[in-house]
């Protein structure tokens, strides 16, 4: 899976979790500066990743990624340790 | 003769409870079933037969040996934990092995060398050896059958007590209803003015150092344990409140272990509530089901009729609830959880370690942040959270693991709507 598709199913969850428009979305948005998240939405957010990806990620870890663009990376990095691609 | 006090292999029919605990230290009227055994038996306990992980836990609080019986000589009494001692059965006189109706031992009484014995399994194989007969005592089966049996045991125990009298002080105006004899307000305990207990359909016992603040009504029987407090409560028949509590709202024939609040209004009936659990504001549960049928219970993964139309929810240790939570009838609620409010009732099987949030069991921010609460909430009342403490939470993860990882998956398929 390469990033920009990474980078389109994050916006994609993270649209549908926060309930704000994907338009409104892009790799400098802050969950929680920009989009609005509080905690328990991180929390959450982290769950639609799992489910979306398939993936396990360590919550501490995954809960200070503060940005979209960096979710990118941090995700793209989990799926290919765990899903080899 | 020396004594010793086992758990057998039934401990899982006791959780969420006796995932941190002995069974045997279940509270159940004023007391403990083990303070309860070695009152039966007559002498203090000499030794214990716990599950491995809590042995160093318990060891810490235990004056006897723990999973080590080398050096008890002579006659040996050994008697399962999850007996209520003193139901009509005496102490066996002659040796031999009782066992219960449920195939579990129930008490071994015995001259062989048990120094080799560090288990429930190895105790019951050299009682296998032994004259074989029935154990006429009772045993509990269920974590909610020890709550059951609560109310009238805190009558029994006020018996066993033989103590009654105001030692403490109660200000006036208060009134007393019942006789005088069914009450006992202990030394250092202080009732405020403008509050009612009444013993007409029970004991009251107001352990040392208890506050009961004004606009308080305790009906017996009850049983409030040191250093506890009563906020305005509505205290119906049949509490058990255990040490440094503070209760408020209305609560009816449950069980609170040590150190758990419940400062604020909302209703706990026939619950069962382990230490260090608080309970937000408003937070209530249903202890009774509209068509009055008997309750279920989820338990590890089975539904099971409990019998009893009465049975709210069962705590565990260290689980926090928000404001507003509302616990559905039979609800079994993990140990060291996070309880948010979804405004409806929740689901019946929450497990230990969940961060429960809109409505879905989540990792949430992780145990370390879990620990770090409870070692918060422990320092407020000077209580230290030790390494073997969070041996034991380690052990209790991996224990409950899969129950939590299946609620999870499916709380992640929720937030996308895939549920």
């Amino acid at each position: 899976m390469d990033k920009q598709e990474v980078e389109r199913r994050i916006k994609k969850v993270t649209a549908q979790v926060l309930g704000v428009p994907e338009s409104d979305i892009n790799a400098q948005s802050g969950f929680a500066s920009d989009l609005g998240a509080e905690s328990i939405q991180a929390i959450q957010l982290v769950a639609a990743f799992e489910e979306e990806f398939g993936i396990q990620m360590d919550e501490e870890e995954a809960l200070s990624v503060s940005t979209v663009g960096r979710a990118v990376d941090f995700i793209h990095k989990v799926v290919q340790e765990q899903k080899g691609g | 003769m020396k004594l010793v006090i086992f758990e057998d292999d039934r401990s899982a029919n006791f959780y969420p409870l006796a995932l941190s605990r002995p069974v045997f230290e279940l509270r159940c009227g004023m007391d403990d079933l083990a303070a309860k055994i070695v009152r039966w038996a007559g002498v203090s306990a000499d030794a214990y037969l716990v599950r491995d992980y809590l042995v160093d836990t318990f060891k810490a609080r235990s004056p006897g040996k723990v999973n080590d019986l080398s050096g008890l000589r002579g006659q040996v009494l050994a008697v399962n934990g999850r007996l209520l001692a003193g139901s009509d059965a005496k102490p066996p006189g002659d040796p031999g092995a009782y066992w219960l109706d449920d195939g579990a031992l129930g008490w071994l009484l015995t001259d062989k060398d048990l120094s080799a014995v560090a288990d429930y399994a190895a105790l019951a194989k050299v009682a296998e050896g032994e004259p074989k007969q029935p154990c006429a005592a009772k045993a509990f089966k269920y974590i909610w059958d020890v709550m059951l049996a609560s109310v009238e045991q805190i009558a029994v125990d006020f018996k066993s007590a033989g103590r009654s009298g105001i030692e403490g002080s109660v200000e006036q105006p208060s009134a007393i209803r019942g006789s005088k004899g069914d009450v006992y307000i202990a030394p250092g305990a202080e009732v405020h003015p403008m509050v009612v207990i009444d013993a007409s359909a029970g004991p009251v016992y107001l352990d040392e150092q208890v506050e009961v603040h004004p606009f308080t009504r305790i009906e017996g029987p009850a049983y409030v344990g040191p250093k506890s407090i009563l906020l305005g409560t509505k205290l119906r028949e049949g509490c058990s409140i255990g040490p440094v509590c503070r209760v408020g709202g209305e609560v009816e024939e449950s069980v609170i272990h040590g150190h758990s609040n419940k400062y604020h209004d909302g209703f706990l009936g026939h619950a069962y509530v382990g230490e260090w659990v608080n309970l937000g504001a408003q937070t209530s549960n249903s202890d009774l089901k509209n068509d009055y049928s008997s309750v279920e219970v989820v338990l590890n993964g089975k539904k099971i009729n409990t019998g009893s139309t009465k049975v709210g929810s069962l705590i565990g240790d260290h689980t926090k609830t928000s404001i507003g939570t509302l616990f559905n009838t039979g609800s079994i609620v993990g140990a060291m959880g996070i309880i948010m409010a979804t405004g409806s009732v929740l689901p019946k099987s929450i497990p230990s370690f969940a961060w429960f949030l809109n409505g879905a069991t989540t990792k949430g921010f992780g145990r370390r942040a879990l620990y770090q609460t409870a070692k918060t909430a422990m320092g407020r009342r000077k209580k230290e959270w030790t390494d073997a403490d969070q041996a034991m939470w380690e052990h209790i993860y991996e224990l409950t693991r899969n129950e939590r990882e299946t609620a999870i998956r499916r709380g992640r398929r929720q937030f996308l709507g895939r549920a």
